[in-house]
């Protein structure tokens, strides 16, 4: 599958600090692209050297397979930017707002009517069309937010964290309409901290830390990544210690924690941790509330490469 | 389109400040011409002249006092000297003329008697001095060939009462032109404040980051949307102009149609530029959409004070004048009221004015490029 986006060897230096160090991978046509990591990892850094917003050191950059320079007009009308913070005009309405955006990449009068009246739809705002920003709610401001971004129908799209501070009801439209842009045939590369968002949407993930690629993969390839098979959850009072030490005298246990009211168990290997442990409960008599199994999450892969979690 | 379509609609947001400069120059303008209503009658002013005479009043001392008294004004004062003084003090009398004994002999004479004179020192004593100057210079020329005293009175008389024939060449309307230049001079408040307000507030908004961000990654080119934007900042300032310009002709009237008014239309167009250039930097340094207030108020406000838009600049401290050099208003105001002085038209007469307009484009020039290179700098985020 061809290239949308191939960045070799970039290098994005403020005076002394590296924001990013060599940094190089590809995007392929039609995929979602997460990037995962933590605040000043290098993610947003990335996205506007990328855009030739930002000067860079070193590297080369090429989308749609030709360098991308500021001056590139012919690549730029094919990318749309949703941008982590609201840009839209407070003094226009919804439906203007959408218009002048889509105005800097289409001319003609119809066809832009036609493109904004498919994003309104594509975001649900079509009960909001002749509202201020300042009436909308924040959730509503993001949509219109990612409207504005894509309504020239781009081909690449970059979402850098859509869905902050957003009421669920809004985070499941957007997530939505990402997946039906990704239908659509749209390359996107999407950031966020939100690992779910990630399982959900993204088919290959790059996690990021200090400008640096940690790991790369579909979420099912960095899981293996993980030390851990599975983690045991038991929501249990007053827990003596004697049953702690012997849940840890378990040869495939990682580690056991317990904080009086939960007791978090995680597991190197095997594949009935889960059976084994409410055996063990029946067997010692220990009253629980709820027990319950998971996967390692790619947090815990974060937490494994980089000692600290996505959110910090 | 795009450009010119959301400049319109944020302008039409803020309208009301328009409408509010629009009708301070209205009012202001109007009260002006209703305070300077054309003056059409001319009557001469007399002295206050006292003449307190010691000699006999007979003879040449008789007709001195008699010509004093036609041409001037005598007031009651008590005959002692402190009463003298006081109404000198109080300005109740301009001049004094004490007359000494043994006058009339001593003219006679040929001796040249002093006269002892006391005076305000002000406008009216210098009047009542040409009036006695001229009576003794006429009669001391006689004096030397007439020796009859009747005689040189009645030939006195005879000089003093010819008459010269004044006209007046000048054809200056310049009750209607003083009208014309004040309501110029303060349409350029008016003017520098509409565009600055309007034109910061237009581009604060555009240039914010958010939303040069969205411009820059998008596919019109930057350069583009910067003419846009210029082109949208010239209509609306030509607008302003046209709007300020029909307003003359309705105010000030029949002067407009003249070469006086063509001058005063062209000079507040290229300061209309001039001001648009201002502005248009202005609002690439300023980002800050609640700064704009203030910055109207002080370049607007400012200049002119400075530059003599509201206080005549002769009632000026030096140092004010000279800082107001560095300000296109004063260009613009000196420009206006040169024309109101301005008699003929040729490249001679006009060469001033043009060097003031040239002077104006050139700072608007200087504004242009300093934008762009403040916009270039601007574009990239890091």
């Amino acid at each position: 599958m061809e290239n949308v986006i191939e960045i070799k060897n970039l290098v994005k230096q403020y005076k002394e600090l590296k924001a990013i160090d060599d940094l190089s991978f590809e995007v392929k046509k039609g995929e979602i692209l997460g990037l995962l990591g933590p605040n000043g990892s290098g993610k947003s850094t990335t996205i506007n050297c990328i855009l030739s917003l930002l000067n860079y050191n070193n590297g080369i950059i090429k989308i749609f397979g030709k360098e991308m320079k500021p001056d590139s007009y012919d690549i730029k009308s094919k990318i749309g930017v949703v941008f982590q913070d609201v840009s839209v005009f407070d003094e226009l309405t919804v439906y203007e707002n959408i218009d002048y955006f889509c105005g800097l990449y289409i001319k003609d009068k119809e066809t832009r009517k036609k493109y904004v009246e498919d994003a309104i739809e594509l975001v649900g705002l079509k009960d909001f069309k002749k509202f201020y920003p300042k009436k909308l709610s924040g959730g509503l401001l993001r949509r219109l937010n990612i409207a504005c971004g894509i309504a020239h129908k781009p081909e690449l799209i970059f979402f850098d964290e859509p869905t902050v501070a957003v009421d669920p009801q809004s985070r499941n439209n957007i997530l939505d309409g990402i997946k039906t842009l990704r239908d659509n045939g749209a390359t996107i590369v999407y950031t966020t901290h939100y690992m779910e968002e990630v399982e959900i949407l993204c088919d290959r993930v790059i996690i990021l830390d200090k400008g640096t690629i940690l790991a790369s993969g579909t979420t099912d390839e960095l899981k293996e990544l993980a030390r851990i098979e599975e983690k045991v959850t038991v929501e249990v009072n007053n827990l003596d210690d004697k049953y702690i030490e012997n849940i840890k005298s378990n040869n495939n246990v990682d580690e056991v924690t317990y904080d009086g009211n939960t007791l978090l168990v995680t597991y190197i290997e095997g594949k009935n941790n889960l059976v084994d442990m409410i055996d063990y409960l029946k067997k010692e008599s220990i009253k629980y509330n709820k027990i319950y199994s998971e996967r390692p999450t790619l947090n815990d892969v974060f937490l494994e490469l980089t000692g600290k979690e996505l959110r910090d | 389109m795009t450009v010119f379509k959301t400049f319109l609609k944020i302008l039409k947001k803020n309208r009301g400040m328009v409408i509010f400069y629009t009708v301070l120059l209205l009012v202001f303008g109007g009260i002006n011409m209703s305070a300077n209503k054309p003056t059409t009658e001319f009557e001469a002013t007399k002295p206050s002249v006292l003449i307190v005479n010691k000699d006999e009043e007979v003879g040449i001392t008789k007709d001195f006092i008699k010509y004093i008294k036609e041409n001037s004004e005598t007031p009651e004062i008590a005959d002692n000297e402190e009463a003298r003084n006081d109404a000198l003090f109080y300005s109740d009398v301009s001049y004094i003329v004490y007359i000494p004994e043994n006058y009339h002999n001593d003219f006679m004479a040929g001796n040249a008697p002093e006269l002892e004179i006391k005076r305000t020192g002000d406008y009216t004593s210098e009047y009542a001095e040409m009036l006695v100057k001229r009576y003794l210079s006429v009669a001391s020329t006689y004096q030397k060939s007439i020796k009859s005293e009747a005689e040189l009175i009645e030939k006195v008389n005879e000089t003093l009462s010819k008459k010269v024939d004044a006209e007046i060449t000048s054809k200056l309307d310049t009750t209607t032109l003083s009208k014309a230049s004040f309501y110029y001079n303060f349409a350029s408040y008016s003017i520098l404040a509409c565009l600055i307000y309007i034109i910061c507030l237009v581009l604060s908004v555009f240039n914010s980051e958010k939303i040069r961000k969205r411009t820059v990654i998008s596919s019109m080119s930057y350069k583009k949307h910067n003419k846009d934007l210029l082109l949208s900042n010239c209509v609306y300032a030509v607008t302003v102009w046209l709007l300020y310009v029909i307003a003359s002709f309705v105010l000030v009237g029949d002067i407009m149609f003249t070469s006086h008014g063509a001058v005063y239309i062209i000079n507040s167009f290229v300061f209309t530029m001039c001001a648009t250039a201002l502005a248009f930097l202005i609002g690439r340094i300023v980002s800050n959409k609640n700064a704009v207030n203030g910055i109207v108020n002080v370049v607007a406000l400012g200049s002119s004070f400075l530059c003599g838009v509201f206080v005549p600049m002769e009632f000026m401290p030096q140092s004010v004048k000279a800082m107001a050099h560095v300000l296109p208003t004063y260009y613009y105001v000196k420009t206006n009221d040169a024309v109101a002085e301005l008699e003929v038209f040729n490249i001679e007469t006009l060469k001033p004015l043009i060097i003031n307009m040239g002077v104006m484009l050139g700072f608007a020039i200087l504004f242009v490029i300093i934008a762009n290179i403040v916009a270039s700098k601007k574009r990239k985020i890091g």
